[in-house]
């Protein structure tokens, strides 16, 4: 089999460096040829290597763990740069590289005005090379390479406007809340070499058995390898730094959104499945949050009028989808929904920004209203990605979502627990909200009448066509994934694939009778929410001044925050101001300053000593001489 | 004469040397009770040398020589040199390391 994710990784640091050292000197036609070119490069032998496994059977010889080099050997810790290239990393590889392709082209076009044209190409790259090493890594420190180093291009980029408080506030937000789940992971990896004594993925995995199931080393490793996932993915409680991260250029929202950093949560847990499946605490907590997160976030995108907000809330719902598809073992089925997610999310933003290119960065949905005419393209393609996420057939993410929707209720029956048909009901919830408010956006950017006072121009080629690729994956991508609703196990080509992968997980069994239910209740309700936003909005959108509290506590993100500023922003300012005072300004300036004091008064009285009279120091001279005589005299 | 009175001779000489230097304030008398420090101390090396029958120290009194020859050219220089700077070579007036 052909295995070229090494050239997957090497185009675009190759890219980022170039940039980085020499872009500023580049003409733009220069620049974009070299991120075009590393991240095009990335993507053909991605898809090289991808169509090379495809074509190799068995399924079991299409895993290659590759060591490039030996970076640690030292007593029981070996250390391996290896490259894992399997279903799972190929697919993720053509996601990252794929979508990132076409948001690198976008970007031409978006960014051509702004005077860092260059560093935002080579941060793009870099953003590509981070998030490829986090999926190609064989072991958990690369993993942890790779995951801060996503963390640090997600800063970077979040906060390429720095000359703007509120970019750099964000990209500092974004950078604290990451490194919470860097220290989570840290702490999983600790645990992991503690009782394993090995960071591969193979030998780990390879070690668990009927003795580990269960354990309570396990359950902690999963639940610390949560927090990263939380935090990189942006579930509940640490996915403030999400829609902040809006600060950032539009294609960097995409970016971020889609094909990079938000996946790696999701990513993780299907990667670590072996561990989960052995902690059934962590996986349930996983489950629980994913739920949770849909909904709360989902509710909070009902009512915003930032187009970008409410686009970012609407991922962390989707995100919720992914987490609570995992958490009823159904990995393949988050990991399909990411896929899915990737191309209509990035169709999303890509056609937000298209919307705010056109409007002059006008970002407020109350200035917007009846572009349909005025950017069909963007219209149309919005359109498609609308009904997409919202669940509507034959759309990629109606897929996706039913197949999660499905497992969840599959999982409620088998079990019997009643938390399981809660969880499944607020994934219908999930669902029909997602349709409410993805249509009150659209219709209140594409009906009614304009609102605002902006020239309003058709984006360029350069942008509009990604759209058109992206819608086109849109329609069509969700074939990859499920046809289980009829029965034919082999015409669920990406769960088949991804199958080897998680031979150890205790799928339920599938019920037909129930998946149809669940189908037809999520497009029911996903109609019924596309219904009510046509009522409420057909005409274009008028925003009416609310005081209803529970309104008032949606509109302001349930005022998440604020509270956050109070119990935890302010108590480590006012901490912070404290020590300046006492322990800067008392303790270690005093005492620093008292030091001075003692000497510069010594020296006042040492001073006295050197009166500048040649004879004074004759004086001395005579008696230490004398003294020296009469000291070696009376010794003898 | 015995050793003593040339030994005697010697510290008198140089008490007065150390004296003068302490308490004149004229640098060319300073200079002169250096001298007289000297060559007491010659005095005491011809005195040893004598008396202990050896060329050696005979040989140091021209080493002290040659050298407290060199020391007066610098040093009167340097008067001369201050003298022009500052129309005084009171050296009471020579104070400015004074802490």
């Amino acid at each position: 089999m052909l295995n070229l994710s090494l050239w997957v990784l090497l185009f675009p640091l190759l890219g980022f460096l170039i940039l980085g050292l020499v872009g500023r000197m580049m003409s733009r036609a220069v620049i974009l040829t070299v991120a075009w070119g590393a991240c095009g490069l990335a993507f053909l032998f991605a898809t090289m290597s991808f169509f090379s496994m495809l074509g190799t059977t068995p399924a079991s010889a299409r895993t290659v763990d590759q060591v490039v080099y030996t970076w640690v050997n030292s007593g029981s810790l070996h250390i391996t740069f290896g490259q894992l290239f399997d279903p799972l990393s190929a697919t993720m590889l053509m996601v990252v590289t794929g979508v990132g392709l076409l948001i690198h082209i976008y970007s031409a076009g978006y960014m051509e005005h702004d005077p860092g044209f260059w560093r935002f190409f080579s941060f793009l790259n870099f953003f590509i090379f981070a998030m490829v090493l986090l999926v190609t890594a064989d072991n958990f420190l690369f993993l942890l390479v790779g995951w801060a180093l996503v963390g640090l291009a997600s800063f970077l980029l979040i906060g390429f406007w720095y000359q703007r408080q509120a970019a750099v506030a964000a990209a500092q937000k974004a950078l604290v809340i990451n490194v919470i789940g860097d220290f989570g992971l840290l702490l999983a990896i600790f645990l992991i070499f503690n009782s394993f004594g090995s960071l591969n993925y193979h030998d780990v995995f390879g070690m668990l058995g009927s003795a580990t199931a269960g354990s309570a080393t396990i359950t902690a490793i999963c639940l610390l390898l949560f927090v990263a996932c939380a935090a990189k993915s942006a579930q509940l409680p640490l996915y403030m730094w999400l829609p902040d991260a809006m600060e950032g250029p539009t294609p960097v929202s995409a970016l971020i959104h889609a094909a990079t950093m938000v996946t790696a949560g999701v990513y993780l847990v299907a990667r670590t499945s072996p561990l989960f499946e052995q902690a059934p605490i962590a996986l349930n907590t996983v489950a629980a949050i994913g739920g949770a997160t849909a909904l709360f976030a989902a509710t909070i995108a009902l009512f915003q009028f930032d187009i970008k907000r409410v686009l970012a809330y609407s991922t962390i719902s989707q995100l919720g989808y992914m987490f609570m598809s995992e958490g009823v073992h159904n990995y393949s089925g988050g990991i399909f929904h990411l896929t899915t997610h990737a191309y209509f999310k990035a169709l999303l933003f890509l056609g937000a920004g298209a919307v705010i290119h056109a409007l002059s960065d006008e970002q407020d949905i109350r200035q917007m209203g009846g572009l349909r005419s005025r950017l069909p393209i963007t219209f149309w393609t919005f359109l498609i990605a609308a009904l997409a996420i919202s669940g509507i057939p034959p759309f990629a993410g109606f897929w996706s979502k039913d197949e999660i929707l499905s497992s969840l209720l599959v999982q409620a029956t088998n079990t019997g627990n009643l938390w399981f048909y809660i969880l499944w009901g607020t994934g219908l919830l999930t669902a029909a909200l997602t349709a409410f408010y993805m249509f009150r956006l659209l219709l209140g950017i594409f009906m009614g009448d304009y609102r605002g006072s902006e020239y309003i121009h058709e984006a360029p080629p350069v942008m509009t066509v990604p759209l058109i690729v992206l819608a086109v994956l849109s329609v069509v991508g969700g074939f990859v994934g499920s046809f289980g609703l009829i029965g034919l196990a082999r015409w669920q080509p990406l769960a088949n694939f991804l199958a080897p992968l998680f031979a150890t997980v205790h799928a339920p069994e599938v019920s037909l009778g129930w998946e149809w239910t669940s189908t037809a209740l999520s497009i029911g309700l996903a109609v019924l929410g596309i219904l009510s936003a046509w009522v409420l909005y057909r005409k274009g959108f008028a925003y009416k001044e609310n005081r209803n509290p529970l309104y008032q506590l949606v509109l302001h993100k349930y005022y998440v925050d604020e509270a956050l500023s109070l119990f935890i922003v302010q108590p480590v300012l006012a901490l912070g101001r404290a020590a300046t005072r006492w322990l800067e300004g008392g303790v270690l300036d005093g005492g620093s300053r008292n030091l001075a004091l003692l000497l510069h008064g010594t020296s006042a009285l040492l001073r006295r000593l050197q009166t500048g009279y040649v004879r004074n120091y004759a004086l001395a001279i005579l008696l230490g001489a004398v003294l020296i005589i009469v000291y070696y005299a009376v010794r003898g | 004469m015995p050793l003593s009175a040339y030994l005697i001779m010697s510290a008198i000489l140089f008490s007065i040397g150390v004296v003068g230097v302490l308490i004149r304030r004229s640098p060319l008398v300073i200079f002169m009770s250096i001298e007289l420090m000297l060559n007491a101390v010659n005095l005491s090396f011809v005195a040893f040398s004598k008396f202990l029958d050896t060329a050696d120290g005979q040989m140091f009194v021209f080493l002290v020589l040659t050298v407290a020859a060199a020391e007066v050219v610098v040093g009167l220089a340097i008067i001369v040199s201050i003298f022009r700077t500052r129309r005084t070579i009171d050296v009471d007036e020579m104070n400015a390391l004074r802490g």
